[in-house]
């Protein structure tokens, strides 16, 4: 081997022209602080990943042979991202595996034996079509010819599939496409009651529900029955109109109040789910939890950053919004109710994809006796919930009631959280501090509690593979599979499931960044699509980084 | 006026003088937390077998902590008796029985021999102790040569609290009674104990502040007419503890731990 390939650029001159007073070393501008896997987000090919820590915030960066170097955002807060590394659980295995081990992770889903986690929640699409056609939407879907729509039959089996995993399953979310317009939703929803699911709940963009009051009634009827709750969904961007132009195509402010008014009738209860874009509605959050909290129907609010997965305005992955971001603007934008560290992340996943906090209100905002306490001011959660440090918690019994308030099966409106909620509330000891026994009181507290979830989903640029192996979200397939959510939407599997499902040809999507500009096409739906199709051949997500290959090459 | 709202009074009475504070957050909480505890029992080295005395053990939490992950027996010393049950019975439900023992008794005058503990903890009770040197010299007494004494505790500016927060010590004993670190060091060098760790954690009793206001508003919601009809003034409260908030920002009030050593 030739020594002289050692030495490349400045050194080299200078070694050369033998000033070696010229040759400075440099540091790096960044913190290398994981070697993981991700994807090319233009070809899906699974490559070596890397997440280095610039000027307090988290990137994640990979390398494409074919379409070069990818850098994004991943976490705006360096600290908070390794202080939240302590509220990592155990996982729980689940009954059964789905799929083996073969290529490795993201291309066996799933789930494979080496998933660390089992299924919180279980979601069933239970099509591709919408009654919107939204800018922003990861699914992909809308007013379509070329897509699906699960059969009963079919629906059935996926339930059996998620019941054979689980045992008792906590949650299942009927989603879609848009499921309300699914002629059979209701037989849907009566088939999961019928089976050892405790909960349901319905994610809808709420037109149906703001115009067919039947419709809201039967689903009131569902609430509850049998000791099983049906819960919605619903999509809640903000109250500007341009916001529900740019994110929804159409002004729908009339139409959510509605579905709100309708579902509040009908006894049902309802999490506000918004998604949230840099320069969109990043301002709405405040206004948004501070609706909630006076609508009757209303009892969390649900942040998502945009996916950058399927349909969504043009971004830049650097600036992209990341879960501190989300709670740093709604700390900002009610400093009166909130701080930051009023969130903690969600232990059951990967501690950086989910943070929540729980409050108990009284009174409506804006009245002259509003009260709002964050829980964690309360409690102590970080004794509970920090796996790291604690072989030693206070109270078994609350750790656990905390652990199903903070984990991705918790909705309000069931009956698991309503009763974990009471439970940590009469752990407030406030009777050991203050000689103060209110559990009656308490309780009247808990039933107007208000979640609110902070949640971060991965795109073909976030993915990092350590936080897919401990996913909790998982998309039910109607072959049978039970596939995290990120690796359903980022790695190639919705793509393969709707091509199966409707015998279409399905593009690989790619996200809609400036940069992949060159490589990119417009898909049928809207979304963006190699130019050149699906340029992989078969197989999810083929390898390329640098395992099944001697270390050394001789 | 019912036994509830007596209570409540005592709990939450600022706006009357009583000595709130301590009532809410002495049994249950100590600034810090588990967290705190755990930096404390590593700074004093504590070692699997080694024998520990916890005073102002309150309900045992921390006891427990310290027998369970650093393998070290506890005896707790209380002055309440309901602290001293309530400590018993949540080791006997850790199983915890045989390594972590607790009694009432005075920290000024101990109920345990002299010269047999490897280390003495305090937590937030240091401050509220009426003779200090009392309290001191028993550490003293009852640890071996080498033994390490370590206390977290509220801690007051050099000069002690402008006259403007006067108010505040008025209304609360543990910051009334309050020293600044270097007379908490004075007082434990002539008990012959020599102080070799402090560090400053006010982002801790910062916290304690926000956990004393959440309480408040918390008891607001579910108790009104009980807080009425004991008189209470929630506003009034409140204005204490945006002072104190004020004062831990301004390094006025702040939290310390200590570590002291007996010399071998």
């Amino acid at each position: 081997m030739n020594a002289e390939v050692l030495v490349t650029g400045e050194s080299a001159v200078a070694a050369n022209s033998g000033v070696s007073s010229a040759a400075r070393k440099r540091n790096r501008d960044e913190v290398f602080v994981e070697y993981t896997k991700s994807v090319c987000p233009v070809c899906k090919v699974v490559l070596d990943a890397q997440v280095n820590i610039r000027e307090d915030k988290v990137y994640l960066r990979k390398r494409c042979r074919e379409h070069g170097q990818f850098e994004a955002l991943v976490y705006g807060d360096a600290q908070a991202y390794l202080d939240s590394a302590r509220f990592n659980k155990p996982g729980t295995i689940p009954l059964i595996f789905q799929t083996e081990v073969r290529d490795g992770c993201p291309s066996d889903c799933g789930l494979c034996p080496e998933h660390k986690q089992h299924a919180c929640l279980g979601i069933i699409e239970v099509n591709t079509n919408c009654n919107l056609d939204c800018p922003i939407c990861f699914a992909d879907s809308g007013h379509q010819p070329d897509g699906y729509s699960i059969t009963v039959a079919q629906c059935e089996k996926m339930l059996d599939v998620f019941v054979a995993s689980e045992g008792e399953a906590e949650v299942v979310m009927f989603s879609g496409g848009e499921p309300t317009i699914h002629r059979h939703i209701l037989e849907f929803i009566d088939l999961a009651q019928s089976k050892p699911v405790r909960n349901i709940t319905l994610n809808t963009n709420g037109i149906r529900l703001a115009t067919d009051k039947r419709f809201v009634a039967a689903l009131g009827e569902r609430n509850g029955r049998g000791g099983k709750s049906v819960n919605i969904y619903l999509q809640f961007d903000g109250f500007d109109e341009r916001t529900h132009r740019e994110i929804r195509g159409t002004d729908l402010r009339d139409r959510k109040r509605r579905a709100l008014d309708n579902c509040a009738e009908a006894g049902l209860t309802v999490t506000l789910v918004a998604a949230v874009e840099r320069g969109l509605n990043e301002h709405e959050l405040g206004d948004i939890v501070e609706f909630g909290l006076a609508h009757p129907a209303v009892r969390s609010v649900a942040f998502q950053p945009v996916t950058h997965s399927g349909r969504h305005a043009e971004f830049d992955p650097l600036t992209r919004l990341t879960n501190s971001d989300v709670i740093g603007l709604i700390a900002a934008q009610r400093p009166g109710w909130f701080r930051a560290d009023d969130f903690f992340p969600v232990p059951c996943c990967f501690p950086t994809c989910r943070s929540i906090t729980y409050l108990l209100t009284d009174g409506t905002p804006g009245g002259p006796d509003f009260g709002v306490v964050p829980i964690p001011r309360l409690i102590q959660v970080e004794d509970y919930l920090d796996y790291v440090s604690n072989r030693v918690v206070p109270d078994y019994a609350v750790r656990e009631a905390l652990e199903k308030l903070w984990s991705a099966s918790a909705f309000m409106g069931t009956g698991t959280t309503e009763e974990k909620l009471r439970l940590a509330a009469d752990a407030l000891d406030c009777a050991e501090a203050c000689g103060v026994n209110l559990p009656g009181a308490i309780a009247d507290l808990t039933d107007r509690a208000f979640m609110i979830v902070v949640q971060d989903f991965q795109d073909p640029y976030t993915l990092n593979v350590k936080q897919l192996m401990k996913c909790c979200v998982e998309e039910i397939t109607p072959d049978g599979r039970l596939i995290p959510f990120c690796a359903y939407n980022s790695v190639g599997y919705r793509e393969q499931v709707r091509e199966q499902m409707s015998g279409v040809r399905v593009a690989d999507v790619v996200p809609n960044a400036p940069e992949l500009g060159p490589w990119v096409t417009e898909s049928p739906y809207g979304s963006k699509i190699a130019r050149n199709g699906t340029s992989n051949g078969p197989g999810i997500a083929p390898d390329m980084t640098n395992v099944s290959r001697r270390a050394v090459r001789r | 006026m019912s036994a509830d709202s007596t209570q409540i009074k005592a709990c939450c009475a600022a706006a009357y003088g009583q000595d709130a504070v301590a009532l809410v957050l002495r049994e249950s909480y100590h600034p810090g937390g588990l967290a705190l505890t755990r930096r404390l029992a590593r700074a004093l080295g504590l070692r699997p077998g080694q024998h520990v005395i916890d005073v102002a053990s309150g309900p045992g939490a921390t006891a427990r902590l310290l027998a369970a992950e650093f393998g070290v027996t506890v005896d707790g010393v209380d002055l309440g008796q309901s602290a001293v049950d309530r400590a018993r019975s949540a080791a006997q439900a850790a199983r915890l029985p045989a390594t972590v023992r607790f009694s009432v008794g005075d920290a000024e005058r101990l109920p345990l021999p002299g010269g047999m503990a490897d280390a003495v903890v305090c937590e937030c009770a240091f401050c509220t102790f009426p003779d200090k040197a009392a309290a001191a010299g028993e550490f003293a007494r009852v640890l071996r040569p080498g033994g390490r004494v370590g206390i977290t505790d509220v801690t007051v500016a050099d000069g002690g609290l402008p006259a403007e927060l006067t108010t505040l010590t008025a209304w609360v004993a543990c910051i009334a009674d309050a020293r600044p670190v270097s007379r908490y060091t004075d007082i434990l060098a002539v008990a012959g104990l020599r102080t070799v760790r402090v560090e400053p954690h006010d982002d801790a009793l910062a916290r304690m502040i926000d956990q004393i206001e959440a309480r408040l508003a918390l008891l607001r919601m579910t108790a009104a007419d009980h807080l009425m009809a004991a008189g209470v003034n929630v506003d009034a409260v409140l204005r204490y503890t945006a002072v104190a908030r004020r004062a831990v920002a301004d390094g006025l009030l702040g939290y310390a731990l200590l570590v002291a050593e007996k010399p071998a």
